[in-house]
């Protein structure tokens, strides 16, 4: 049986926005933002237009059934339905577009800026280039002190950090899920693992507020931690966060 | 035997490979050899030295004196200086004035570069109907000329009453040029109406060849005309002759020779060209639509065949020049180039290639309509779906915006605003491999037609054709491969050294198989005579959205050249203070563009309907 | 007359969908207006505010943020320059005058070409050209003041510590028509005429004889020597002459297009 050409278009049209979805959201794993695909389902439409209207048996044939749905006396009853549907539809769609919601507008937002050279925080000024985080010798030097203090910063975060950043720090806190951008995910190798401790230092101790303009410091909802922990509580939970994520900071020697 | 009919049949793969490694070997040596250091090597090439700003406007040694003693620096104005008439914006005023003095002085201009093509091939072929095309050209074009003086008065009329500071400054910059253009639109006029009215007086001959040669002198002083005025814009971006407070040091070609002029001066004749194709295609198309007699529609179906063969021609080449232009733009000042490409205008860059996109689409459907005149076409028909995917694939990715734009939701969904995948589509070497694609795809619609009516009699034709598909194959491939390593795998310094050999790869491809097709078709038979006039009415409404597209287009990119200049009368040098100083939203630009068009459109249709008036008064 | 319509109709169409796109389509964006020239009361300024002048400057006026952000990569970052100051001064490759970071940074921003990033540099000149405009000049025009604000800026934002003093006043040949920007000489022989210097040297149409003839400089010393001479006249004293007799300050005083100019008039007198 031969497939009517109308069918045809629209089996492709159908066909290729299914193909963008799974290709994007399935395969790749990225969905495809709405706003783009209108757009480029638009010109799909255009271009799958064209080719079947490209020879006049196309173009007749794609519009007989549009001509015979209109004009035929025996389709009365399709054509009643169809002429209300369409109007519902578009209503439908303007509806969508036009009703008032609560999101918030657009940002662009670097995640990991450029941190200063120095930081002031606890009333002290720290150099950023070379700050370290003072426990760290203990990882070699005294074991059992090291597996200590990371057991001190562990109850600093769950205390503390949990909420938002989830106690397996995979960023899926209870909280989580109200926060947009999400809280990071520690386990990621795109996160501290990319850092080096000073960095997690000033980003803990300055929170949100703290952020230079390019990363939007009104989209974080990072508490200023220098206000609730003490400078030693903040140096153990970054132990914390790098023995238990297994992973280690990045070393000194390379600059950005 | 299979073995031997399996290699027959695709023997094209084994050739596709081969002039792949040829040009990789031409063309990508970077990419085959070290990477960073040829990508250095090409860049540097295609910097010629680029005069920073300052260096531009410094004083030469000579220039010094000249400048202590005979000009004045540039008017600090404020406010007060600019005068209000009540009722009327001045920026309004002069950005429409504008913007329609240059729509109809394209026309113009262009017109008479194709009509002088169309003779001399009238001339070489002994065919009247190429004459008789010729004329009906440049009788459309006559009555428009006067309305391009119209716009052009209004345009310095306004300067005068919003922006008199500004007009003086300029005028007092380039005095000879102004008189001298005053002098040449004299000389245009006379030859131009030479031209026209000796059309009929002029046949035969040698008197022939006068007028042709009076063909020529109307492009050369129209041509002129155009590189003059081009001069005053550019100074007004990349000023030169001028000292840093605009004191003018006395050399007048150096101010018309300035960085951006010549740049300027390639896009425009190119642009011109495929804008006046566009629009005699316009022209064709309603008489088309309106004509009552089979020979009647056989005519204009010709005739706007040939102007939007015109107009393709010179649109293909147009995103080089373009690419050209922005280049120097960069060269010149890198902040006028960020400008441009990013913040407010990023979002132009969008709009752009929806129009462009519609300029290509509709492009190739007319072609494929007017595969219906021959009877030869059903063997290629089926080839068009293919065509249609790689010209719409295509301008997908030239649509990517870098900047997507999406809901918190996705947003949520994406960790960030950046998206891995789409991302890249954003940059220059993806809209490269896009564009170059597109141009491809276009010129492989238009070889299609071509072929349509024609059965090749050469005895190597199945060969000819497998290494032109070979040459297509090849050459995708070789596009793509450059668009993906440098658009994925390289540092953003090296995003752009891809188009050149791209661009090579598209122009060999484009060569190479017309000349393999010329070869190919010599002294082939006809399928049966081309049925002139058997194309669908929607196929000049392709046309039509051509002309459309083209005006809007050219509208565009008219408020963003101006508007890289910011709130500068003449950057760096001559601050714009006006109440109008700033930058316009593109929404109102739009909108401008969109009355403006409309406007144009309206006095074309007018013109057309005086062109037809006066041939039924003739007739 | 029915095709008319119809061929009218199906025009404007497209332009209104063109408009409506462009209108609709994309994000709407509201360009920012023109930057308006401020009058600074450098009386009433603290360092803060100093510094928050710079800020306003370096992420508005100054249009730094185009090129010195973090997604572009097209020239570095600055928030640790002050601290990068002193290594480059010492670096082999550095061009400048400057010894400290207050004088590299200002130096960086009037004389970009001084000190080149590795990989920032024009592409073809292998790191010795900065594609960076003087911004003392031009469209983006910093005044002096300006120009200082920018470093206490920046020496803040790396954690230096800020050792830009606040001008106490503008010279008195700056408050000309638009607030704090001064006339800076456009020839040689202004530079000449308004900093004095005839009346110690010959030069030019002076006659003066308390310091060196630079009538034939050019023959004998390079540019560098000459800039240097200017910026640092204890440097190298000329046989004959007495140290300290020339003022130390024409390097505070003089725009660098107006030093270039001077030296480039000098290096010329042969």
């Amino acid at each position: 049986m031969k497939i009517p050409k109308l069918l045809q278009a629209l089996l492709v049209l159908v066909v290729v926005y299914v193909a963008f979805k799974i290709f994007f959201n399935v395969i790749l794993g990225q969905l495809i933002p709405s706003s783009l695909l209108t757009m480029y389902m638009f010109f799909v439409i255009c271009g799958v237009f064209m080719v079947f209207t490209a020879t006049e048996e196309g173009a007749r044939e794609l519009v007989a059934p549009i001509k015979a749905l209109v004009e035929d006396p025996s389709k009365k009853n399709i054509r009643n339905i169809v002429f209300i549907i369409i109007p519902l539809l578009i209503g439908g769609y303007v509806y969508q577009k036009m009703v008032p919601s609560f999101d918030a507008p657009i940002e662009l937002r670097s995640i990991h800026p450029a941190p200063p050279s120095s930081l002031k925080a606890f009333g002290k000024r720290y150099d950023l280039m070379t700050l370290e985080n003072p426990y760290r010798k203990f990882e070699k030097e005294d074991p059992e002190k090291f597996k200590e203090l990371v057991k001190e910063g562990g109850a600093v975060y769950i205390k503390n950090c949990q909420f938002c950043h989830g106690d397996k720090l995979d960023g899926k806190g209870p909280y989580a899920a109200a926060l947009n951008p999400l809280p990071l995910n520690f386990q990621d190798v795109g996160t501290i693992a990319q850092l080096q401790e000073s960095y997690l230092f000033w980003r803990i101790s300055t929170g949100g507020p703290g952020l230079p303009k390019e990363a939007t410091p009104w989209l974080s909802s990072m508490p200023v931690w220098q206000d609730f922990l003490s400078e030693d509580e903040i140096w153990k939970v970054i132990l914390f966060l790098y023995d238990y994520t297994g992973q280690s900071p990045r070393s000194w020697g390379e600059s950005h | 035997m299979r073995l031997v009919l399996f290699m027959k049949k695709y023997r094209f793969i084994l050739l596709a490979v081969f002039i792949l490694t040829a040009m990789v070997q031409v063309f990508d040596l970077p990419l085959s050899e070290t990477p960073l250091a040829g990508v250095q090597e090409v860049m540097a090439s295609t910097e010629e030295a680029p005069p920073s700003a300052e260096k531009a406007a410094a004083p030469t040694e000579e220039g010094v004196d000249a400048a202590a003693v005979a000009y004045p620096p540039a008017p600090q104005l404020t406010e007060a200086d600019y005068p209000q008439v009540k009722g009327v914006n001045g920026r309004v005023f002069i950005w429409l004035a504008a913007q329609l003095h240059l729509w109809f002085a394209a026309f113009v201009l262009a017109v008479p570069i194709f009509v002088f093509i169309i003779e001399a091939i009238g001339m070489a072929t002994k065919n009247k109907k190429y004459d008789n095309m010729a004329y009906e050209f440049i009788k459309v074009s006559l009555t428009a000329y006067s309305v391009t003086a119209i716009f052009g008065g209004l345009l310095a009329f306004g300067l005068i009453i919003f922006y008199p500071d500004f007009f003086k400054y300029l005028a007092s910059i380039f005095k000879e040029s102004m008189i001298a253009y005053a002098l040449i639109f004299f000389a245009e006029s006379a030859t131009l109406y030479i031209y026209y009215y000796g059309w009929k007086w002029l046949q035969g001959g040698f008197r022939k060849w006068v007028h042709l040669s009076l063909g020529l002198l109307l492009n050369a002083v129209g041509t002129t005309l155009m590189l003059l005025a081009n001069s005053w814009v550019t100074f007004m971006m990349s000023p030169a002759g001028v000292d840093p407070k605009g004191a003018f040091l006395g050399d007048s070609w150096a101010v018309i020779h300035n960085f951006l002029w010549n740049p300027i001066n390639l896009h425009r004749v190119i642009a011109n060209i495929a804008y006046g194709g566009s629009v005699v295609g316009a022209y064709a198309a309603y008489k088309f639509l309106t004509s009552k007699t089979s020979e009647d529609r056989a005519h204009y179906d010709w005739m706007g065949y040939n102007a939007n063969f015109i107009a393709i021609g010179a649109l293909l080449p147009l995103p080089f020049a373009g690419y050209y232009l922005t280049a120097e733009i960069y060269a010149y000042s890198q902040q006028m180039g960020i400008t441009l490409m990013g913040g407010v205008f990023a979002w132009l860059f969008i709009i752009q290639a929806v129009l462009i996109g519609a300029l290509f689409l509709s492009a190739n459907y007319y072609l494929w309509c007017g595969m219906g005149r021959s009877e030869g076409a059903v063997r290629y028909t089926k080839y068009l779906k293919y065509i249609a995917i790689a010209v719409v694939g295509a301008f997908l990715v030239w649509f990517t915006p870098h900047t997507l734009v999406l809901t918190n939701a996705e947003l949520k969904s994406l960790g960030g605003p950046y998206h891995k995948y789409l991302g890249p589509l954003g940059i220059m070497p993806a809209k490269n491999t896009a564009v170059n694609i597109m141009i491809l795809a276009t010129f492989l619609s238009f070889m299609l037609y071509r072929r349509c009516n024609k059965v090749a009699t050469v005895s190597w034709e199945t060969s000819g054709n497998a290494a032109q598909v070979a040459l297509f194959t090849a050459g995708i491939i070789n596009i793509l491969i450059l668009g993906i390593y440098y658009g994925y795998f390289t540092n953003t310094v090296y995003k752009v050294a891809a188009s050149i050999p791209q661009v090579c790869t598209t122009l060999a491809v484009i060569i190479l198989s017309t000349v393999i097709d010329t070869l190919m078709y010599k002294g082939s038979k006809e399928v049966a005579p081309l049925k002139w006039g058997a194309v669908p009415d929607r196929a000049q409404y392709a046309l039509f959205l051509l002309a459309v597209s083209f005006t809007w287009l050219m509208g565009l990119m008219g408020y963003v050249r101006s508007g890289i200049r910011q709130h500068w009368h003449v950057v760096d040098i001559m601050r714009d203070n006006s109440p109008d100083a700033f930058t316009p939203t593109l929404g109102f630009a739009a909108n401008m563009v969109s009355a403006g068009t409309i406007i144009f459109m309206a006095i074309v249709i007018f013109i057309f309907w005086l062109a037809e008036i006066s041939t039924k008064k003739t007739a | 007359m029915k095709k008319f319509f119809q061929v009218v109709g199906f025009s404007l169409f497209a332009i209104v969908a063109f408009a409506l796109f462009a209108n609709y389509g994309i994000p709407k964006i509201n360009p920012a207006p023109p930057p308006v020239e401020e009058k600074v009361d450098l009386g009433a300024m603290t360092i803060e505010s100093f510094i928050a002048l710079g800020d306003r400057i370096f992420n508005g006026k100054g249009t730094c943020t185009l090129c010195h952000n973090a997604v572009g990569g097209r020239a570095p970052m600055l928030d640790s320059v002050a601290a990068k100051a002193g290594e480059r001064v010492s670096d082999a490759r550095y061009k400048g005058t400057a010894t400290d970071s207050e004088g590299y940074i200002y130096e960086s921003m009037v004389e970009p070409s001084a000190f080149v990033v590795v990989g920032f540099g024009k592409s073809g000149t292998n790191d010795t050209v900065s594609p960076m405009p003087n911004v003392s000049t031009g469209s983006i025009g910093l005044s002096d003041v300006e120009l200082k604000a920018v470093v206490a800026y920046l020496q803040d934002k790396a954690g230096s510590d800020v050792t830009v003093e606040i001008p106490t006043e503008a010279p008195a040949d700056e408050e000309q028509e638009e607030g704090a920007e001064r006339v800076v000489a456009k020839t040689a022989e202004e530079v000449i005429e308004n900093y004095g210097c005839t009346m110690c040297h010959k030069i030019a149409a002076g006659e003066g004889d308390m310091g060196p003839d630079l009538t034939k400089i050019g023959a004998a010393k390079s540019r560098e020597y000459l800039r240097r001479a200017i910026l640092d006249p204890n440097a190298n004293i000329a046989v004959g002459f007495d140290p300290d007799m020339m003022p130390g300050d024409f390097g505070d005083q003089m725009a660098a297009s107006e030093l270039e100019l001077l030296v480039k008039y000098m290096a010329d007198s042969k």
